[in-house]
């Protein structure tokens, strides 16, 4: 576990503003390397604390993965930037709200800058689905939190 | 004589009218078996009507839920639920708890249980960390913290503020903490794989609140698998008491003083209750018993008398939840302050 360098943390800021244009982003947290990829924020206190201690798996909340510069958002991560998030937003009826839990690929007509956009119903937050060229969304939901038919 | 503690009886009257409702408990799901060595040991126990015990044993827990108020606003939440057709009614001792009435959908296949804006946990479970009562800006240990429904709860009432530090031994029950505090959605947490019993070497006087949910022999959630009452044997509870003991008192070391420490368990054996509460009590002075206060809960205060056996006077202030009190789980709760903060 690696605290983000000031310019992996721009670079981030950079990215999250040009795909989804967040403009100021988990400003009082701090953001951890976990793996190559995978991003998990956490306040100071935390991080203060859980360098102390021994045997720590996890810190904080998974926030994103990135995958080529391109950056997708858990359930968590963008209801943390709520409503920061202003382009590649697509909103969602409850039926598909229902297939977007259980992993189901959604159709849709629009197109979008990059590879992922990100769920949206009512004023909450989904995460983020890939979107692949034949114009289906993939929702990227973990296995342990879909809702099984 | 055993005391029926607890005040507003009507609300929980009207509550227990509720509770069982919802899985239409009232025909006999079958007969069920206790141990030979159960039924003995039940029947030394003061105050005890095995005949409720059993019924409460044969009738499912209700299905309850916490609304999670870090996520989302709580009158919102339940709105949702409402549309859906769910009816419930607010548990009159836990802060953002309900419990269901009707239930024609699988909360646990609802989108808003995936989302983490409700988190199904039984009503007594919901106790626990009510006593610890954690205030924004504190830091606090869940020791044996899997599968994560009482460390929900703590970060809840921190409110983002403060740390949490939810700690267990095994890493397959590790896996399902971290899922749960994630759905969460809890940023101030850290999770440990440790032996809890070991904690107070790295982490000494290090907490305001600490959370001992000890491992135990589960007799009051006999109603979730009638195997607990058929294989269990004092043994067990012995057992059971060594590794108990150790976790409260590394629990307590990692208090800071003026720290609280709230020790529980789903079991009614004196052996894994009173007697681990009265071990602390034996083995560090300032360890103080606090009286617990819940309104609108049935309980009744910890045992002092066991099997001709005087124990401290000062075990009535912990509490005895029967599983027949409040027609759900049966639990043990004692609230310890450590001496010397200012």
């Amino acid at each position: 576990m690696k605290l983000l360098s000031p310019r992996e943390r721009r670079f981030l800021e950079n990215r999250l503003r040009s795909l989804y244009g967040v403009e100021a982003c988990f400003n009082d947290l701090v953001l951890i390397k976990c793996g190559r990829r995978r991003i998990r924020a956490a306040t100071k206190e935390t991080m203060e604390l859980a360098s102390r201690l021994r045997g720590v798996q996890q810190v904080g909340l998974y926030v994103m993965k990135i995958s080529n510069g391109d950056i997708s958002l858990s359930v968590e991560g963008s209801q943390l930037l709520d409503g920061e998030i202003k382009d590649n937003v697509i909103e969602l009826d409850e039926e598909q709200v229902e297939r977007w839990m259980k992993a189901i690929p959604i159709k849709t007509e629009k197109t979008y800058r990059g590879r992922y956009v990100v769920g949206k119903f009512n004023h909450l937050y989904l995460g983020s689905a890939r979107v692949s060229r034949n114009g289906l969304l993939y929702p990227q939901i973990p296995k342990w939190r879909r809702i099984h038919s | 004589m055993t005391q029926i503690l607890g005040g507003a009886v009507s609300t929980i009257t009207s509550l227990n009218s509720r509770l069982p409702r919802n899985k239409s408990v009232d025909k006999v799901l079958g007969e069920i078996k206790l141990s030979e060595s159960l039924r003995e040991y039940l029947s030394k126990m003061p105050d005890l009507d095995l005949d409720l015990l059993l019924e409460a044993y044969r009738k499912p827990l209700p299905t309850s839920f916490r609304v999670n108020t870090l996520k989302m606003d709580e009158h919102e939440v339940l709105e949702m639920l409402k549309e859906k057709g769910v009816s419930f009614e607010k548990i009159p001792w836990a802060r953002y708890g309900y419990v269901v009435e009707d239930e024609p959908i699988d909360l646990g296949k609802t989108v808003e249980h995936m989302l983490g804006l409700i988190y199904i946990q039984a009503p007594i479970s919901m106790v626990p960390v009510e006593v610890l009562n954690p205030k924004p800006g504190e830091k606090v240990l869940d020791l044996c913290a899997a599968p994560g429904s009482k460390s929900t709860q703590i970060a809840q009432l921190l409110d983002g503020l403060g740390v949490l530090v939810a700690n267990d031994v095994s890493f397959d029950r590790v896996k399902a903490l971290a899922s749960n505090l994630q759905r969460f959605g809890v940023l101030n947490v850290i999770i440990t794989l440790m032996d809890g019993r070991k904690f107070p070497r790295f982490a000494r006087e290090c907490f305001d609140k600490v959370l001992v949910d000890a491992p135990c022999s589960s007799l009051g959630i006999v109603s979730k698998n009638w195997g607990i009452a058929r294989s269990w044997n004092l043994e067990l509870a012995k057992r059971l008491n060594r590794l108990q003991r150790q976790l409260i008192i590394a629990g307590f070391d990692c208090l800071k003083p003026g720290g609280e420490l709230v020790y529980a368990t789903c079991t009614l054996t004196v052996e894994e209750n009173e007697m681990v509460v009265q071990y602390l009590l034996e083995r560090r002075e300032n360890a103080v018993l606090k009286e617990i206060d819940l309104p609108s809960l049935k309980y009744r205060c910890g045992i002092a008398e066991w099997d001709g056996m005087k124990l401290d006077e000062r075990l009535r202030k912990t509490i005895r939840i029967m599983p027949y009190d409040n027609w759900a789980e049966g639990f043990y709760v004692a609230k310890v302050l450590k001496e010397g903060g200012s």
